[in-house]
């Protein structure tokens, strides 16, 4: 083979690999769309909305084993789709009876206040802001404490989420939560978050249905943090590009 | 040399890095995220930190590759990416990391720093998991003056497993961490209350 045809080859050797490790290297990751609002003394937290409480298992076992049933017919392709709906059907029902049991127990827990509650004293930990106060509702037009900033925040889901494979599984408590920093009378959004709060500790199912105080003391916690780390990231955000 | 020759080679080098074998992430914590948060908000202090103690139960991976189960690692030492994190966010926040007559000092310790993944039916759930102590000494005396333990963790459903999802995973989490940690009051007591050592003589 000719000199020529040796460095062919080897060039498209190294363009393979290059292509292989560039595909690996990180991209940039977009910053979070913010604004400085250093100017905000005034704030008013507003949490809005319906907040559902689950427990959430992800759970594959009853999909496999409707793949194995359908091994043996030779209608499977056709009829996965239909056991794709009805994994989700079982799963569904499966997770709403763990989410009925668990519920019952925990159900004078209020997400809104907690959240707001733990958001606001993080915010009045800071010094940054001269008044905080909670709303359970939009302030009128001729509200004449008339914040420089609403905080609107919104649980679309919390109770507890499987985290762990294992035998047992382990879960954990979740809240879903985000919020947005608007000027009132202006429209204009200075800040939006969004954060998938889960916490640090695990256990089986079976702790939480067998205690429900224990239970009800995690859903606590996890709440407080999801309004905690809401109030993190707002501060955070702050002065961004400053 | 022919291509059929190298042949064996390019395969060797695209099973590698296509599963085979261990998957490195590029973790990072990105420079253009960090801001000035509350922890500028105290006069510029001389910053010591420490090398950073990896103290995880399991040191060679921070998780196993979703159904191959081959590890999957960091491709820098997680001490290196908590160091270069903590040297981003104290530097940004107007303060100097030096290595002498601090008045400062950080001591870190990474406890957790993990990717684990639970399987649906027809999707994978992620959680990244960082937890950092950081101990913060006097740079005079030597006292420990705060103890804290910043928890970052990510949590999020994907239909595909994919490395750029695990590598954001980790990403998130750690910022989480950092910026618990940024904007916390009593660390910025912490350094408030922190004096530098005398000169020294001569």
């Amino acid at each position: 083979m000719s000199q020529n045809g040796v460095g062919r080859d080897r060039s498209i050797v190294l363009v393979v690999v290059l292509l292989l490790i560039s595909g690996c290297a990180s991209a940039p990751t977009p910053g979070p769309t913010a604004h400085p609002f250093d100017e905000v003394r005034r704030l008013a937290i507003i949490v809005s909305g319906d907040s559902s409480f689950s427990v959430v298992g992800h759970n594959a076992e009853p999909g496999r084993t409707f793949d194995e049933i359908l091994a043996w017919y030779p209608t499977q392709a056709w009829m996965r789709p239909l056991a794709r709906i009805l994994h989700k059907g079982i799963n569904w029902a499966l997770e709403l009876g763990q989410t009925a049991t668990i519920s019952g127990r925990v159900d004078d827990i209020s997400p809104r206040t907690v959240v707001a509650a733990a958001m606001a004293q993080k915010l009045r930990a800071t010094g940054w802001f001269d008044e905080i106060r909670m709303l359970d509702r939009e302030p009128p037009a001729e509200d004449p404490w008339r914040e420089d900033a609403l905080v609107r925040v919104t649980i679309p889901a919390w109770g507890f989420v499987r985290v762990r494979e294992g035998d047992p599984d382990l879960l954990a408590g979740f809240a879903d939560v985000r919020a947005y920093l608007t000027i009132p009378g202006t429209g204009i959004s200075r800040w939006e978050g969004s954060q998938d709060v889960t916490a640090p500790e695990q256990f089986p199912i079976d702790t939480f249905r067998k205690d429900p105080d224990f239970a009800r003391q995690q859903l606590v916690g996890v709440l407080e943090r999801a309004g905690q780390r809401l109030a993190n990231e707002l501060m955070y955000a702050r002065s961004a590009g400053r | 040399m022919s291509l059929r020759r190298l042949a064996p080679v390019s395969l060797v080098l695209v099973l590698s890095l296509n599963g085979c074998g261990s998957t490195a992430l590029d973790v990072r914590y990105p420079e253009q995220g960090v801001n000035r948060a509350l922890l500028a908000s105290v006069a510029p202090r001389r910053v010591r930190i420490d090398h950073v103690v990896d103290r995880r139960l399991e040191t060679a991976r921070v998780g196993i590759k979703p159904g191959g189960g081959s590890d999957i690692v960091t491709s820098r030492p997680v001490a290196d990416i908590v160091q270069e994190a903590l040297d981003l966010e104290v530097t940004r926040n107007g303060h100097q990391v030096v290595s002498d007559r601090p008045e400062v000092v950080l001591r870190p310790v990474v406890e957790v720093f993990s990717l684990d993944a639970v399987q649906g039916y027809a999707s994978w759930q992620y959680v990244g998991k960082v937890v950092i102590t950081l101990s913060v000494a006097d740079g005079r005396t030597g006292d420990t003056l705060l103890t804290r333990r910043y928890v970052g963790i990510r949590r999020r459903d994907v239909d595909k497993p994919d490395e750029d999802q695990w590598r954001e995973v980790m990403d998130t989490a750690l910022a989480r961490a950092m910026h618990d940690l940024a904007t916390d009051p009593d660390l910025v007591a912490a350094l408030g209350a922190s004096r530098p050592p005398p000169a020294s003589a001569g």
